[in-house]
């Protein structure tokens, strides 16, 4: 077997032999090699990595799947740059949150199952970057849903986490019908459903569809998107999916699954270049969700409501990025957003760990005495993602909104989206810090709050430097190359998805916009600690005077709500009303009793011609003696 | 000449004697129609020359099996429900059936037209005896076998059920 | 010689006959009767073929057939006489026992 099926069999090994052995291992081995198996497809994916940036894409056949007459369906196994970065931060990032959970999931009595699905979950998030067919990428996309959904669920027998988990696989699933119609779709005109091949065919065979077809391809893949992403219309599963443990949170939906959507955009980037109307739509969307997530975030009280909506927010931004045709930008924002935003998610799981499962912020603060290490790493990723150089998320954000202005897609609206949406991510990232953080504790018993243990601080450590120095491997070549280090992910991303030609403004336009953009980030810094630094009044009295924007604020725009009323009651309605009591008690049952009904009459009816008497008998007899002499005689 | 005025003077007693069967209330009467039938139907064997048969037809139907029937009407001579009301309620059904059945069939049956020989054969009892130990001594055989299982079923039927 | 038709038309004329009696009478030993106007129709339908044919074998079968309804007479009466015992009457239209 070849190394690059190495790297996805390993997480599958793991959950295997977690899932079916889990009484024969002690929960020290359980935890051991659930991280093993991640940590080596790591050391697997670097050294393929490196042989994929020095001499170019890997291909390995798995087998054929279905073969016709005239097509078949291969499976191949496929590295380029863009799936080795995302290979790279899938192991990474989930090796380290494997190591964080053996610290955060101790004392849980579910600690074999949780590891075998966090195993589950890596080998099928592998299969969606590694497959080269759509056929593969839709078994991964299908099978995080899945572990998406067991790991929500994951404390099944509280009532609300399960329905939270069958939300965001329902959400999921109603995405996933778009998906399949673009899929369905690009197999009938294109012929193919090969990745490479289907960017190929669009760029050689610019007039073989209509502009229709193509954007429709394009919307209907979007609209799978925006169900694994989380983008308007279907985002409302990713806050409820805080019910599961932190470390998911930190992996699936911050880091790796909810990028599945970013991912698939850029790999299939050589079709969306030509469908306008397809990118306009994705760029308003995702600038409209980043938009109306932050609003949200600004003043949610649960620490990991805030980070959710924020996640939702950010990946609205890479959807923008995607839409004004900046596919690498958007990537380079993935990548730096997994570290801050892993970090962030963590560092809330180390509070979470130390106050002993309080969430509310506003009973906490005061803890930067107390939790160092948690604190300073939570402040190294929330500086990072309000985009404050020379963080990383100063780079990748900046590229975003750089390109959302000059790029030939780009307006001056989306800058101003994009501008606005940072302000409001660097006020409610540093809100959230200063009153989890700063100021006087309003935890009821203080002296029982510890740090975390060595596993859990060590990941912090660790994420919150890479949350500071990663994003220099994307620095632009405005300005220059520091360290020597050329802009990592154009050259990785070279080959792989498309370019968009760029306005021609000059340095200084580029510069201005920089310093704009830093400025708005200190801004937010300057007012939160206005409001926030010494205590809560100010910022009480404020969300008091304004109360109605701060009510449909804390309440997510009564959404929810208004799904349920439009949605989920009719269809409630529908299925009792109709299909309950009308068709399935009158109709199939009626059907059944029916029948039965006439089997039980017609045989009540047939045994009247039993009725013991011998000379009834005879004249049946009779009859039948006239119908045969009738015949032979007659018609012989 | 002769013989077909005995054909159908016999048959037609047989006839006769086998409605009249349907109407007789009393059962020994009924029995005495239809010895009567028997007799002339013994006629007729003779007439076309099957001596054997006919013998056979006085000998075992009129002598042995209706002479039983005789004494059991004798024995079970109960004036019931059924002396007094003769006909089932099937009469209204079967009666125009019989009808229909006669008017449709029996005209058919009689005027097709089958080969016949020019002259009927007589059977002896001796060429009877002969063909029927040579050629069909499988059915003379099993005739006793027959006769052995009668016995054998009459003596249970009449000892009964076995009160154990 | 004669018409042999007519013969086998009286021979079906009195099998019809004695069906239709077995079917109408009530009384027990009358139907009995009837089956035995029955057995002789075929006895003289068998004649009859026989001695147009010139074959045996419809002699041999009748004498079977009088072999046959000698032992039927000999069981049936007994049958009878324990139906009569234990239902006191020899009406047709009472014995419907094995109804259902």
């Amino acid at each position: 077997m070849s190394s690059l099926t190495l790297i996805i069999i390993f997480p599958l090994l793991g959950f295997l032999i977690n899932g079916l052995f889990h009484k024969f291992i002690s929960k020290n081995w359980a935890g051991t090699l659930a991280c093993f198996f991640p940590a080596l497809s790591f050391l697997m994916a670097l050294k393929m990595a490196y042989f994929v940036f020095t001499q170019g894409p890997i291909t390995e056949d798995l087998y054929v799947w279905a073969s016709l007459k005239e097509t078949s369906f291969p499976l191949q196994i496929y590295m380029d740059g863009l799936s080795a970065i995302m290979t790279l931060i899938i192991c990474g990032i989930g090796s380290l949150i494997h190591y964080y959970s053996t610290g955060y999931m101790s004392h849980d009595e579910g600690y074999r199952r949780y590891f075998s699905y966090l195993n589950l979950f890596l080998f099928f998030m592998l299969l969606l970057v590694l497959g080269k067919s759509l056929l593969l990428l839709f078994v991964g996309w299908e099978g995080v849903g899945l572990a998406s959904y067991l790991l929500i669920g994951f404390w099944f027998k509280d009532p609300e986490k399960v329905i939270a988990g069958k939300k965001a696989f329902i959400v999921n699933r109603i995405g996933d019908a778009g998906f399949l119609i673009g899929i369905f779709l690009l197999f009938n005109t294109v012929g193919t459903l090969d990745l490479i091949d289907i960017n190929q065919w669009f760029n050689l065979q610019t007039g073989a569809l209509t502009s229709f077809m193509i954007n429709l391809i394009g919307i209907m893949l979007f609209i799978g998107a925006t169900g694994k992403s989380a983008q308007i219309p279907l985002y409302v599963w990713l806050p409820d999916a805080m019910a599961g443990p932190t470390p998911v949170s930190a992996l699936i939906h911050a880091a790796t699954m909810v990028t599945a959507g970013v991912y698939m955009i850029a790999r299939l980037s050589g079709l969306y270049i030509h469908a306008d109307v397809a990118m306009t739509i994705i760029a308003i969307v995702g600038a409209a969700t980043a938009v109306f997530a932050a609003t949200i975030a600004l003043v949610q009280s649960d620490i990991k409501k805030v980070l959710a909506y924020s996640t939702v927010s950010q990946l609205g931004l890479m959807f923008l990025s995607l839409g004004v045709g900046a596919f690498s930008g958007a990537i380079f924002h993935l990548f730096t957003h997994a570290f801050f935003k892993a970090c962030l998610f963590l560092a809330a799981g180390s509070v979470i760990h130390a106050l002993h499962e309080e969430q509310d912020i506003f009973k906490m603060g005061g803890l930067f005495k107390r939790i160092p290490i948690t604190a300073i790493t939570f402040l190294l990723a929330t500086i990072s993602i309000a985009g404050i150089p020379p963080f990383a998320g100063f780079f990748s954000k900046d590229e975003i909104l750089w390109n959302a202005f000059a790029s030939s897609k780009g307006h001056f609206v989306f800058w101003a989206l994009g501008s606005l949406t940072s302000f409001m991510t660097s006020f409610y990232m540093f809100r959230l810090f200063f009153i989890t953080f700063l100021g006087k504790t309003r935890y009821p018993h203080p002296e029982k709050i510890h740090e975390s243990p060595f596993s859990m601080t060590s990941v912090l450590c660790v994420l919150g430097l890479g949350s500071v120095v990663v994003g220099f491997l994307g620095v632009p070549q405005l300005l220059g190359h520091p360290f020597g280090i050329q802009n990592f992910f154009e050259k990785a991303l070279e080959g792989t998805v498309a370019q968009v030609q760029l306005g021609t403004y000059t340095h200084e336009t580029e510069f201005l916009f920089m310093a704009i953009a830093i400025f708005f980030a200190f801004a937010a810094l300057g007012i939160v600690y206005f409001l926030y630094a010494k205590d809560l009044e100010k910022s009480s009295k404020l969300s008091q005077k304004l109360s109605f924007i701060y009510k449909t604020f804390y309440n997510k725009f009564y959404i929810d709500e208004l799904y349920s009323f439009i949605l989920i009651r009719p269809l409630h309605f529908f299925s009792r009303s109709f299909i309950k009591d009308f068709f399935d008690s009158i109709i199939i049952d009626g059907f059944l009793h029916g029948l039965a009904s006439s089997a039980h009459y017609s045989a009540q009816q047939l045994s009247r011609l039993q009725n013991g008497r011998l000379q009834f008998y005879l004249l049946f007899v009779f009859l039948g003696l006239f119908i045969a002499l009738s015949w032979s005689l007659y018609y012989v | 000449m002769i013989a077909q005025f005995f054909f159908i003077i016999f048959s037609l007693i047989a006839l006769m004697s086998a409605i009249s069967m349907l109407f007789l209330r009393h059962p020994m009467r009924v029995a005495l129609a239809l010895i009567t039938t028997m007799l002339s139907l013994a006629c007729l064997y003779a007439t076309m020359g099957n001596h054997v048969l006919a013998l056979f037809q006085v000998l075992i139907y009129v002598g042995a099996i209706m002479v039983f029937m005789v004494y059991v009407i004798m024995l079970l001579n109960t004036k019931d429900s059924s002396y007094l009301k003769r006909f089932s309620r099937y009469a209204i059904v079967a009666g125009p059936l019989l009808i229909l059945a006669i008017f449709l069939f029996v005209p058919k049956l009689a005027i097709s037209p089958i080969s016949y020989l020019s002259s009927p054969a007589t059977f002896s009892l001796a060429s009877f005896s002969l063909s029927f130990i040579t050629e069909y001594f499988l059915f003379f055989e099993l005739s006793s076998v027959v006769l052995l299982v009668a016995v054998v079923c009459a003596i249970s039927v009449i000892k009964g059920r076995k009160h154990v | 010689m004669f018409e042999t038709n007519i013969l086998l038309g009286l021979s079906l004329l009195l099998f019809l006959i004695g069906l239709t009696g077995a079917i109408i009478r009530r009384n027990l030993l009358v139907m009995l009767m009837c089956m035995e106007l029955m057995l002789n129709a075929v006895i003289l339908a068998l004649v009859v073929l026989s001695s147009l044919w010139g074959n045996t074998a419809g002699t041999v079968l009748s004498f079977l057939i009088y072999l046959i309804a000698a032992s039927e007479m000999a069981i049936a009466i007994p049958i009878i006489v324990h139906l009569v015992r234990s239902k006191k009457s020899l009406d047709a239209a009472l014995f419907s026992d094995l109804k259902g």
